[in-house]
């Protein structure tokens, strides 16, 4: 009887123990929590709802139903929008994924001095959305500017890169693939995954460098491989300082840089159609979220899980 | 260990996919937090007023001695400064308003100004008492939208030709006579330069990315950008003969190729041609002079933009540079209106801010601060006062949408720059877009 007493008591002391717990759990989550309801959810579903009205800022929105969602796809500029936007992802994220597993290979060969060369070459992330590399990409590329002063050198007269209509997309995909560090760094750790014992097996059954790069790195890594590719797209398909600094907010010239997230903002905050402008994050949203689920699913075609 | 870590990432990966793509999706824009600090020791049932500007640090400054001084001579009422750079200042406002805290006194621009008068959300500064007896009716009219007077000038440019007189002595060129030049002889004038100012001087910037130009031209041939209606008042072969002036200008080398005009566009008063020695004209609005010549260092001339007697009338006018107006809503509208008539007629006030907001409106004003202003500003006031009885009118207020008409401009000003389109199809696209922008 004792010991079953003594059980009891130990059970209720435990539940309220565990009472206890629970209010300090949601104690602790309370900040999380009103911060998402007020900071993210809040706002999520109030551009869900304007999307389908038309907001001004300084009138009360009025409901529109899919008015915003079938303009768009009647305004040229949001294909043009579109097309760069796309151009963009589909050129610089596998380059700068190539780019990003290029250098980690060499680095993880034992170099010297290792993290003195990983800091340097994961500087440009850090720097790369930020407003002074823009500016500085603006002069690299200019017509008087540091590309066109080695090509004189050579003999070729190069023209200003950022202010033509042809080449300024191309010197923002460019800026992306040099800003190849995070995903480099993730790499470098994935490499570190890859057991030796593997490699020392296929070098005695003679296999050579590509072989062994081809036959265990590759699929060993891919889990990573496709973890970088998804969050790298998802990156592009946001990008924005860049191009508003480079094009001086407008997308130019002619348009060519005019990324979404800059042609919503121009319409949310330039001619005040944030019903508009709603509509194409909601859509972004949609884009984003479909070639994730297109990614995630064709995942299972490619990548190796070792488990 | 290994198997964990790969599972882990897994399902890593869905889980940040999920929230990257949709929290940074939808809240893409985070406008900053815009609370200032509000140091003013007030209290003691003070009436507090807010005042909004934009601008630069030296207008920040300038306007916080003015509101100190305000406060010194009305005990009783508190300006609470509300500040920031241009571009946040609109998406600021915009917001503020929509959330119905309106600052109770708030600088517009002329491209705004319809939006919010439309709206009522700025005040009738003419039933307020505003005292503004002192400005010339001509530049009111420039605040005042169906007989409502919604903004007050608080000073003037005008839109002209910045010239650099060394370049045009080291070229051989005469400086042309700004009463009689017309726009063949800018572009024979530009040619002349770029031949005799050697490698690397042009004789102009490519003028084509701001539409003050075209207004210019189109009221010399007697159309105007925007009727008073608010429709557009051009005709399509004046904004094509606008466009054609550039290529001509490319073709006679008398401007730089394409992507240097749109780099030079990019690059602001210190970073243009003028402010770098590299060419020999340009147009500015008139209070841009101070900074071109800093950044040049050499005394540059204002001369009138060409065309002035070539056709029906005279182009130029005066444009206000921004309005004090009013918030309809404001609790406190006499505190306001005394504020508002305090920037505009305080000697005290134009002594401290000088042409930081236009040439001042008051022409009472004005005329006291002349001694005060730089080499440069003086000259602009000259060139203004000389400009008085030659401008016929200023342009009515533009109508709603006309904020777009900048971008647009710049849009198909490169076009036709790159060659893309004829300045026929230019002036079709261009008339098209701005339609759709003020009709919509």
């Amino acid at each position: 009887m004792a010991v079953i007493h003594e059980v009891a008591r130990t059970r209720r002391a435990a539940t309220e123990h565990r009472k206890g717990d629970g209010r300090a759990a949601a104690l602790f989550l309370a900040p999380w929590f009103v911060g998402l309801v007020l900071i993210t959810a809040f706002p999520l579903l109030a551009s869900l709802y304007l999307s389908f009205t038309d907001y001004s800022l300084l009138r009360a929105p009025g409901w529109v139903g899919i008015e915003n969602y079938t303009a768009m796809f009647s305004d040229p500029r949001f294909f043009q929008a579109l097309k760069v936007t796309f151009t963009y992802v589909i050129v610089s994220v596998p380059l700068q994924l190539v780019a990003a597993l290029g250098l980690a290979l060499v680095l993880d060969k034992g170099l010297k001095g290792l993290a003195f060369y990983r800091s340097i070459y994961y500087l440009p992330s850090l720097l790369g959305a930020s407003v002074a590399i823009a500016i500085l990409w603006r002069q690299v590329f200019g017509a008087d500017g540091l590309i066109n002063q080695v090509l004189a050198f050579f003999g070729i007269e190069g023209q200003g890169w950022v202010s033509h209509p042809d080449y300024a997309l191309g010197t923002l995909i460019v800026l992306n693939v040099w800003t190849f560090g995070a995903p480099m760094v993730i790499f470098l750790a994935g490499l570190r995954q890859v057991p030796t014992m593997y490699y020392e097996a296929a070098a005695i059954d003679g296999a050579g460098r590509l072989r062994q790069f081809r036959n265990i790195t590759v699929p060993l890594l891919t889990p990573i491989i496709f973890f970088n590719l998804v969050l790298q797209l998802i990156g592009a398909f946001q990008t924005f300082t860049q191009a508003y600094i480079v094009s001086g907010g407008t997308g130019g010239p002619v348009d060519s840089t005019l990324f979404y997230t800059l042609y919503l903002y121009e319409k949310g905050f330039g001619s005040f159609e944030m019903g508009y402008a709603s509509a194409m994050a909601w859509f972004l949203l949609l884009i984003i979220a479909g070639m994730t689920a297109v990614n995630f699913v064709a995942s299972k075609y490619w990548v190796f899980y070792d488990d | 260990m290994r198997v964990t870590i790969h599972r882990r990432t897994r399902r890593g990966v869905a889980l940040v996919a999920l929230m990257a793509s949709g929290a940074l999706a939808l809240s893409a824009c985070s406008g900053d937090s815009g609370a200032m600090p509000n140091d003013d020791g007030g209290g003691d049932g003070d009436v507090e007023i807010r005042y909004a500007w934009w601008g630069s640090d030296d207008r920040h400054q300038t306007t916080q001695e003015i509101i100190d001084l305000f406060e010194e001579k009305n005990p009783g009422i508190t300006v609470t400064p509300d500040f920031t750079d241009w571009d946040g200042y609109w998406d600021k406002l915009a917001t503020a308003t929509a959330a119905g805290d309106t600052p109770d006194v708030i600088t517009q621009e002329e491209r705004y100004l319809s939006e919010y008068a439309s709206q009522d959300i700025v005040a009738d500064l003419g039933e307020l008492g505003v005292d503004t007896s002192e400005i010339p009716a001509e530049t009111l009219a420039t605040g005042t939208i169906d007989d409502t007077l919604y903004g007050v000038a608080t000073g003037v440019n005008a839109y002209a030709m910045v010239a650099d007189p060394q370049i045009f002595a080291d070229a051989g060129v005469e400086m042309p006579d700004d009463t009689t030049w017309t726009w063949e002889d800018y572009v024979d004038v530009a040619g002349k330069l770029s031949k005799g100012a050697g490698d690397g001087v042009w004789g102009t910037q490519d003028y084509g990315f701001n539409e003050a130009g075209l207004a210019v031209l189109a009221r010399q041939k007697g159309e105007t950008l925007y009727t008073p209606d608010g429709e557009l008042g051009l005709s399509k072969e004046t904004v094509a003969e606008f466009f054609q002036v550039s290529l001509d200008l490319m073709a006679n080398e008398g401007q730089p190729d394409a992507s240097r005009s749109v780099e030079y566009q990019n690059a602001g008063p210190e970073g243009s041609l003028l402010g770098t020695n590299a060419g020999a004209m340009g147009v500015w609005w008139s209070n841009q002079l101070g900074a071109l010549s800093d950044a040049s260092g050499r005394e540059l001339e204002l001369l009138r933009l060409p065309g002035e007697s070539q056709f029906e009338r005279t182009g130029m006018y005066f444009k206000p540079a921004m309005y004090y107006s009013i918030s309809a809503t404001t609790e406190h509208p006499e505190e306001s209106a005394k504020f508002v008539d305090f920037l505009l007629n305080d000697p005290e006030v134009a002594a401290l801010q000088l042409t930081d907001r236009g040439l001042p409106s008051n022409t009472t004003v004005r005329e006291s601060i002349l001694p005060e202003l730089t080499a440069a500003d003086q000259k602009v006031a000259e060139f203004m006062e000389g400009l008085e009885s030659d401008v016929v009118d200023n342009p009515p207020v533009p109508p709603q949408g006309s904020s777009e008409m900048q971008d647009i401009m710049i849009r198909i000003n490169t076009e036709v720059l790159f060659g893309n389109l004829t300045p026929d199809e230019a002036a079709d696209a261009f008339l098209k877009g701005v339609g759709a922008a003020i009709g919509g």
